[in-house]
């Protein structure tokens, strides 16, 4: 709902979290804490739901931020909006960090806390987040468990190896579905 | 590679899954440093982040502490000293310098208590070790990433401002500790990547996997 609410104002206003990242690049410090009360529950969200724990996604928050300020002068406003480049820098530092936590990890661990982190029941409560999106049509579009597998990887992380397991899969057959079913959402998406 | 049904061209194919967050370590890595030189797949990495964006809306807000303060202390230091890496060490050591400092995992801390930390990282490698100096020992324990692998070790170098990095051996455990250096706030622990036994003549070859500088607590 917040979250919802809060895409439709960066809509209405332009881009502004864009705006502030144009500032940061140029060293505005006063950008970068505007940026950090505008984007900070968001990122955790982003943080939390990957990571799973509030300790360690407090500490990728601070990661997170600090490379925002590094990288500002990356990001491209013709290239997509502000928000989604925060958010694709989060999920990218916490999927790298799953990724190294579980070579760690014994793989039925691993597997165990796949299937937890994203039971299909977690993402119903989701899609009626946002149902009027064209992407949420289109996911309608996909076979219901080729749906929730894509959903899932893209919301928590998941790997192919965990995706597999999590639904009783060979490892390339997940693949393939997954594949599949991007090629028909782009298609969708494109209509 | 897997082949592609329905014809969505390998590198795109790829992208999306990158984007997806599907890619296993290895893949995810590879992909990452294709973006980097590669800017025609990282067009597509783009493209598919955008594509994908609105399922952004379904990450529930979630209420973040004020870190400002930290980050920004860690960003911003009070007495701004121009510190002069020697080359090889520039771009890294910046990561390196404002490297979390929460999480430092160690073994039961025997007295005494720690006096210098450091967290040793680097933007283009999973390796992370958490450094701790007590009374008169070292200790690096790892917090992320796996060993060095067949016929390599991990060096452990320190670094006093522009001086040549001076070696503290190898790292073959998960946690070492050894008698702690001469050492003071600044001063740089880095990790390189060299042969097996360490890098020839005492000098560093490989690349810097992790660094970080010292602070005291």
């Amino acid at each position: 709902m917040t979250s919802a609410q809060a895409s439709v104002s960066y809509a209405i206003m332009d881009d502004p979290i864009a705006e502030l990242l144009g500032k940061i690049a140029a060293q505005d410090r006063a950008a970068f804490s505007a940026v950090y009360s505008n984007a900070s529950a968001k990122l955790m969200g982003v943080l939390l739901r990957i990571l799973g724990n509030r300790a360690e996604a407090e500490d990728a928050l601070q990661e997170v931020f600090t490379r925002v300020w590094l990288r500002a002068n990356r990001y491209d406003a013709d290239k997509g909006r502000g928000m989604t480049w925060l958010i694709a820098l989060a999920r990218n530092h916490a999927i790298d960090r799953l990724r190294s936590r579980r070579e760690t990890q014994s793989d039925d661990e691993d597997a165990m806390n796949a299937v937890i982190d994203t039971s299909p029941r977690a993402e119903t409560r989701l899609i009626a987040v946002g149902e009027a999106k064209r992407i949420n049509q289109c996911f309608e579009t996909l076979e219901s468990d080729k749906a929730a597998a894509l959903r899932g990887a893209y919301l928590t992380g998941t790997s192919y190896f965990d995706l597999a397991a999590q639904f009783n899969v060979p490892l390339n057959t997940m693949r393939t579905w997954l594949r599949r079913s991007l090629v028909k959402l782009k298609e969708c998406m494109e209509q | 590679m897997t082949s592609t049904p329905l014809g969505l061209p390998e590198d795109e194919a790829l992208a999306a899954e990158f984007v997806l967050g599907a890619l296993d370590l290895a893949e995810r890595t590879a992909a990452k440093a294709r973006m980097k030189h590669d800017s025609a797949f990282a067009a597509l990495v783009n493209d598919w982040q955008n594509r994908l964006a609105d399922l952004n809306d379904d990450y529930a807000d979630a209420e973040a502490p004020n870190l400002l303060p930290q980050i920004e202390a860690r960003l911003f230091p009070q007495s701004p000293k121009s510190r002069r890496w020697f080359g090889w060490a520039a771009g890294i050591l910046t990561a390196g310098a404002i490297a979390v400092a929460a999480f430092v995992m160690l073994p039961p801390p025997a007295p005494p208590a720690p006096t210098m930390i450091a967290e040793l990282s680097a933007e283009a490698s999973p390796l992370r070790y958490a450094a701790a100096i007590a009374g008169d020992q070292l200790t690096l324990t790892r917090t992320a990433g796996t060993d060095a692998g067949a016929g390599k070790d991990y060096e452990l170098w320190i670094i006093e401002g522009d001086k040549a990095p001076v070696s503290l051996g190898l790292l073959t455990t998960d946690s070492v500790t050894i008698p702690a250096p001469k050492a003071a706030a600044g001063y740089v622990l880095a990790i390189t990547l060299e042969p097996k036994g360490g890098g020839p003549d005492g000098k560093p070859t490989g690349p810097i996997l992790a660094a970080g500088a010292l602070k005291n607590i």
